[in-house]
């Protein structure tokens, strides 16, 4: 290739990264044009304003605030009121006028307003339930219960808790030669160097983000409905949740290693398993002990999701009393679970202290 | 002496991102060379040395080990040929957390079988060579010391020794010295001197500073810009030469 094809595709290059630019300025600029519209609408206007019960809703709605937003977004996206261009750094930059007195900011204040208004319409806070009489007695009534825990069940309660801590620790335990191997699948200077490595990379990301974007009380209920109702469902969804996580971790402290050691076996003609346990493994042990340990913590403070599917251990406790409404003991049983959280978070930090 | 062992023939190399970092360089290197390189950072002269192992790709161009081209060799005469070129660095690249005796043993991974060094089997043998090498880089008594608690003057003798263990005939070292204070400088360059003296390893290294070219090289070239510019001896390196290598602003440094 001779000096002035690479400047040309440079140029090319270039040109395609700034029309990409454009696109996505326009499609965020249309994108909250369209919402400012239909909040404005359907809950500034036929909700607070109008004060309608039961506003009628079509599809056409979202539909006509799409088209005004984009007439609205191209009309003013050769003014300084473009929060597209803004954010995609297409204004020049002005250094006598701060960041915060810029006119696009100023619209961006008014859709922070409006989103915070039709928040609490939605989410219909009211401090007159808030305060009420009858609320009052209640809140009173449960508080006095949970304060006044009843230490007849401290026996059964600390045996569920060691069961929950043995629990969590197996779901640890079996997650992490997955979430090893994976960690490696997903970290990015590990698996670039080829097409086929780097579309692995991708499908591991990716199923790594599904499977930790659902939490593990939908991987919980997902599981008792497959192999029933008990701890083993709970583990199960601990687990996954656990290897989804703990991968994560790993592959990001595998793209944070120093690069000199691998360079230096590669030098030597090592094989590249060779390459890897002698020049990453040294480098990540250590951080992947710690990670270990602080999600085995994680997994003993979601006891209650293994409880939620009856699967033994303080949260099903929890969750049966509760049912029953016997509040003194379910105030002995979070006294009981906030004592185990503590434990077991101050160990696990002395422990990764000494460790680093 | 007269033995060629290095022929480095019209060698290009164009980054991915455009940048075109050695523009047709040629030389060669004669059996028991102490070849110095010089050049400005971004000279070419990293890249130059990573070519030759193949830690880099050459774009086009060819470079001929002992006679053999290894252009465009793969896999496992790929690892053998990195087995018979030893490497040092700026930064040592030891293994963190690992003892000297370990480091200087993984020399030997191209002749150790993977389960084997996975294991930390290494032969009575290695084991016996990598004592007598810590010995020669004079760090007697050290090889069960953490590698990452030496000084930096050790750290890029324990890196020697580590290369040494691979038996190379010819030993690359990039900038061996460029994060070293002066006194420290000498003793590393001297260690280089004694491999490539007794041992009669030929040595390929960059280097900054003239003082130590003139003192240690017994051949130089120059980059310039990814351009070969001057090979030579390292007796008629002027202030002339000086200039164009280093630009007209230029003012040598010494280190004593």
């Amino acid at each position: 290739m001779s000096n002035s094809e690479a400047v040309t595709l440079n140029q090319d290059k270039g040109a395609i990264k700034q029309m990409k630019r454009v696109v996505s300025a326009v499609a965020m600029d249309l994108f909250l044009w369209a919402y400012t519209l239909l909040v404005g609408y359907k809950i500034i206007y036929q909700k607070i304003i109008a004060d309608m019960r039961y506003a009628e809703f079509t599809w056409n709605q979202p539909i006509y605030a799409l088209a005004i937003g984009a007439l609205v977004a191209l009309a003013l996206f050769f003014t300084k009121f473009s929060i597209g261009r803004a954010t995609q750094g297409l204004y020049e930059d002005d250094d006598n006028k701060a960041l915060t007195s810029q006119p696009f900011m100023f619209l961006g204040y008014f859709i922070i307003l409006i989103t915070f208004i039709a928040g609490l319409n939605i989410s219909q806070v009211s401090m007159r339930e808030f305060l009420s009489e009858a609320g009052l007695l209640g809140a009173q009534r449960i508080f006095t219960a949970l304060l006044h825990p009843n230490f007849g069940i401290i026996e059964p309660a600390i045996f569920a808790a060691i069961e929950t801590i043995y629990m969590a620790f197996i779901a640890t335990i079996i997650a992490v030669p997955f979430a090893f191997l994976f960690g490696f699948m997903a970290a990015r200077n590990l698996m670039s160097a080829s097409p086929v490595l780097f579309a692995i990379y991708n499908l591991t990301r990716f199923l790594l983000n599904i499977t930790r974007s659902i939490e593990p009380l939908v991987w919980a209920i997902i599981f008792s409905v497959w192999v029933g109702i008990g701890p083993f469902a709970g583990m199960l969804a601990l687990c996954l949740h656990s290897v989804s996580s703990l991968a994560k971790l790993y592959s990001e402290q595998i793209e944070n290693i120093s690069e000199g050691p691998i360079e230096a076996m590669t030098a030597t003609g090592a094989h590249p398993i060779q390459i890897i346990w002698f020049g990453v493994v040294p480098q990540i042990i250590l951080p992947y002990l710690s990670f270990t340990i602080y999600r085995w913590d994680i997994n003993v403070r979601m006891a209650t999701v293994i409880g939620l599917v009856g699967g033994g251990g303080i949260g099903t406790m929890l969750m049966q009393y509760q049912g029953l409404a016997k509040w003194n003991e379910v105030g002995m049983l979070a006294i009981t679970i906030a004592a185990i959280v503590w434990v077991m978070d101050w160990s696990s930090s002395r422990i990764r202290e000494s460790i680093k | 002496m007269s033995q060629t062992i290095l022929e480095v023939d019209k060698l290009n190399k164009v980054y991915p991102n455009g940048t075109h970092a050695l523009k047709g360089v040629s030389f060669n290197v004669k059996k028991g060379e102490f070849l110095v390189v010089i050049g400005l950072s971004g000279s070419g002269k990293s890249t130059l040395l990573r070519c030759i192992n193949r830690l880099h790709e050459p774009t086009t161009g060819n470079i001929l080990f002992e006679g053999n081209d290894i252009t465009n060799i793969k896999g496992k005469p790929l690892r053998i040929l990195r087995s018979r070129i030893g490497m040092i660095f700026q930064h040592f690249n030891l293994i963190p957390r690992k003892t000297v005796m370990t480091n200087v043993l993984t020399g030997t991974l191209s002749r150790t079988g993977v389960i084997k060094s996975i294991l930390g089997t290494f032969s009575q043998e290695d084991k016996k060579k990598a004592l007598e090498l810590i010995d020669l880089v004079g760090l007697k008594g050290k090889e069960n010391r953490r590698a990452d608690n030496l000084s930096g003057g050790q750290q890029q003798r324990v890196a020697i020794a580590r290369a040494l263990m691979q038996n190379p005939s010819i030993l690359l070292a990039d900038e061996p010295v460029a994060s070293l204070d002066p006194a420290t400088s000498h003793s590393v360059m001297q260690y280089l001197r004694k491999v490539n003296e007794e041992l009669g390893v030929t040595i390929v290294c960059n280097l900054h500073f003239l003082s130590l070219v003139r003192e240690y090289a017994t051949a130089v070239i120059a980059l310039k810009d990814g351009n070969l510019i001057y090979e030579g001896g390292p007796s008629d390196i002027d202030e002339n030469w000086f200039q164009t290598i280093y630009g007209e602003d230029a003012v040598e440094v010494t280190i004593d």
